[in-house]
């Protein structure tokens, strides 16, 4: 079992809101990633569920239980620290019994769990160096084995792949993966990576100062962002954003204009429009494309980064940036006007105050 | 804009005359260097410190150890006769060795058994009083900074300031006196009782000394990553077992240094005692350091190769516990660095 439900989740260090009525239901099994700027509360949020920070206000419950005045030890959930947190005087194999010790567990059994989970974790040939004589890959499959061997209801992973390089975070990221579908428990885990959270993630939660700013399933967050933080911060290179304005609406489309004066068309289906309306108009660099024809959108061209399998266009629209990934290799240098065309790109219309208008 | 170039104006003012300075040494110093080598250069930079070193420190040790051979009371070395190791036969010359008042130097054996007893119960109490207080200087507490000066104020007190602060509690009219009259117990003769004048040193330097050690305890504290004891109490671990496990091993380091300063600086005491008791009542507070005082100087049958000879015993076990304290910090930085 492994059932989180936080409801009006609210935490504050002195006059500091830290957290600010986080309500979140997290299924058992679920592979759950809170991702966010830095200094947005993840880690603090994370720490409220493993009982090392006492909530100011609201409930955290545990396959139904409140937990709120539960400790740490007993909430039953594991947690691997983003700097590891072993015990770098004990070796590898007293680091994961440590804590299956605490509860006067059998010898034989804290043995067979070491050597179970040693060897899901391929870390059985270094159990007796210390963790100074370990790289940090190793390091870190060290302290996911010291969360594993207490087979807990649920694991909560602050950052863990940060400290390695970016080859083996990937290989790594796999791993974990793989290590999830094997135990089926509940995983919380908390990155700055958006990629990580796009792979790993069965939903994401994105959070911005002490809040949520949305929950839903990788794909969601990236085709139906639920506000302009959220559409700007998922996806990479980031979304592009134009001031626009509705210049006419039609049963079915409506008729944009950017500052610039070109129209677009975007269907819509809603109500919450009407002529005159200033939006903000959101479209991925993926989605533009290169053309010819005079009546896409005309720019100047500020940087070209050839990247080989594809080309990222830095440009300037009327005064707007606008920026293109296109695929393949592109003649094209700076200084010199092009057209892009936003033809068939799914586009994104946020209202005045950020929120996706509903229809679009 | 014109502040930066003000403060640089300032700046450059005021280091012209160092400018200047550099350029007059720079002339001899060309000199020698074409004379001593690239090489040689570090030598002749050296010399001051050594030359300094050598004079306070070295050849005080060596006329030490001449003095140590040679009799009578004169002072100056070439008014004395020598007599080889006559003094520290003297030292050594019992009747039973498991009674020290059948010494022929009895005062010289009872200062070292004070001593020795002083050191052991003083570094232990040491250690442990310096122990809790990090221990507990290292909790969220309020006002936690002053706290740390007010353990560590006492360092900065020069010993005869001690001597003399607590002299004024423990007299017979003194302030300890006072305060237990008010509650209606009747004053008491401290300083002349040979069993509490034994605890008021042991006390007293504690309180003198503890500063320093709970510093460096309380650094050692506060080096152990936070994350360790997060994740032992995810493991719900008890804090006897944290405390066991994980602090005293990861602070093994810092409490071997202590033990070691600890056990040099008790070794060596005088100064503040000295001052509280003059090692009395009788010989119950007199320690090496002042026995060799008063042998070499204050007494009136003073014998500096006496006193040169206990001292060059005394060095001695300042030399084994210093070449301890040096092996252990050599341990400890091969530890650091993996
Ligand atoms: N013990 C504390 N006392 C006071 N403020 C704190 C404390 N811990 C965290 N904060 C504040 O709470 C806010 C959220 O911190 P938190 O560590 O949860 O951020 P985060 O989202 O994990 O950031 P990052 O991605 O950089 O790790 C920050 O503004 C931080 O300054
Ligand atoms: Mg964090």
């Amino acid at each position: 079992m492994g059932e989180i439900t936080l409801t009006k989740i609210k935490k504050s260090f002195g006059a500091v809101d830290v957290l600010k009525d986080i309500d979140l239901d997290i299924k058992d099994g679920e592979f759950i990633v809170f991702v966010g700027p830095s200094g947005c509360g993840k880690s603090t949020l994370l720490r409220t569920i493993a009982g090392l920070e006492k909530v100011t206000g609201g409930e955290i419950e545990i396959d139904g239980k409140r937990v709120n005045e539960v400790s740490a030890a007993d909430r039953g959930l594991a947690m691997v620290f983003q700097s590891y947190a072993l015990y770098p005087h004990m070796s590898v194999r007293q680091n994961l019994a440590f804590g299956l010790e605490n509860s006067n567990m059998p010898k034989a059994e804290v043995a067979e769990r070491i050597t179970e989970a040693a060897r899901m974790l391929e870390i059985e040939a270094y159990l007796e160096r210390r963790p100074g004589q370990l790289s940090g890959g190793q390091r870190q499959r060290v302290a996911i084995g010291r969360a594993i061997v207490r087979r807990p209801t649920a694991f909560l992973l602050d950052e863990p792949l940060s400290n390695l390089d970016a080859e083996l975070r990937v290989s790594t990221r796999a791993e974990l993966a793989a290590l999830h579908a094997r135990l089926g428990s509940t995983m919380i885990y908390v990155t700055h990576d958006q990629v990580e959270a796009m792979t790993l993630a069965h939903r994401i939660v994105v959070m911005r100062a002490g809040k949520i700013e949305q929950v839903g399933t990788p794909l969601d967050l990236y085709n139906t962002p639920a506000n302009r933080f959220v559409a700007g911060f998922i996806g990479a290179p980031h979304m592009n954003f134009l001031a626009g304005e509705v210049a006419e609406l039609e049963t079915g489309t409506a008729t944009l204009t950017t500052a610039g004066g070109h129209r677009l068309l975007v269907p819509f289906s809603g109500h919450s429009l009407s002529v005159g309306d200033k939006l903000t108009i959101g479209i991925r660099p993926q989605h533009i494309t290169l053309a010819n024809d005079p009546g896409s959108l005309k720019v100047k061209v500020r940087l070209v980064e050839a990247l080989g399998s594809e080309t990222v266009i830095h440009a300037d629209l009327n005064g707007e940036k606008l920026l293109a990934v296109v695929p393949g290799q592109k003649l094209i240098s700076p200084g010199e006007e092009a057209h892009l065309s936003v033809a068939g790109a799914p586009l994104h219309l946020f209202d005045r105050n950020g929120l996706r208008v509903k229809g679009s | 804009m014109s502040t930066t170039s003000l403060t640089d104006r300032l700046g450059s003012l005021l280091m012209a005359p160092v400018h200047l300075l550099m350029r007059i040494i720079d002339i001899p110093l060309r000199a020698v260097q074409k004379a001593a080598g690239i090489g040689g250069m570090a030598a002749v930079f050296l010399a001051p410190n050594m030359l300094i070193f050598g004079i306070f420190v070295l050849l005080p040790l060596v006329i030490n150890f001449v003095y140590s051979m040679t009799g009578g009371t004169a002072f100056f070395i070439s008014e004395r006769n020598f007599v080889g190791a006559e003094q520290y036969q003297r030292l050594f010359t019992c009747t039973n060795y498991l009674d020290p008042m059948s010494c022929q130097e009895d005062a010289f054996w009872t200062a070292v058994g004070n001593t020795f007893w002083f050191v052991v119960l003083q570094v232990t109490l040491m250690i442990g009083v310096s122990l809790i207080t990090a221990l507990i200087l290292n909790r969220d507490l309020a006002a936690r900074s002053f706290w740390r000066a007010v353990f560590f104020f006492p360092v900065l007190l020069s010993p005869v300031v001690v001597g003399l602060i607590w002299k004024w509690i423990l007299q017979r009219q003194g302030l300890l006196n006072f305060g237990l009259y008010q509650f209606g117990i009747e004053p008491y003769t401290w300083l002349t009782d040979r069993n509490w004048t034994f605890i008021a040193t042991i006390g007293v330097s504690i309180w003198a000394h503890m500063g320093l050690y709970t510093l460096i305890l309380l650094a050692g504290l506060q080096a152990i990553p936070k994350d360790l004891y997060e994740a032992a109490e995810m493991d719900g671990t008890k804090p006897e077992r944290v405390f066991r496990r994980i602090t005293l091993p990861l602070l093994a380091p810092n409490l071997l240094v202590v033990v070691v300063l600890a056990l040099i600086k008790a070794v060596q005491i005088f100064d503040e005692v000295y001052v509280l008791t003059g090692g009395g009542p009788g010989t119950s507070t007199l320690y090496l350091t002042q026995y060799i005082y008063e042998t070499g100087f204050a007494s009136t049958l003073r014998n500096p190769g006496l006193a040169a000879a206990a001292s060059i015993l005394m060095g001695l076990v300042l030399v084994v516990l210093t070449l301890i304290q040096l092996g252990v910090g050599q341990r400890s930085e091969k530890k650091g660095k993996r």
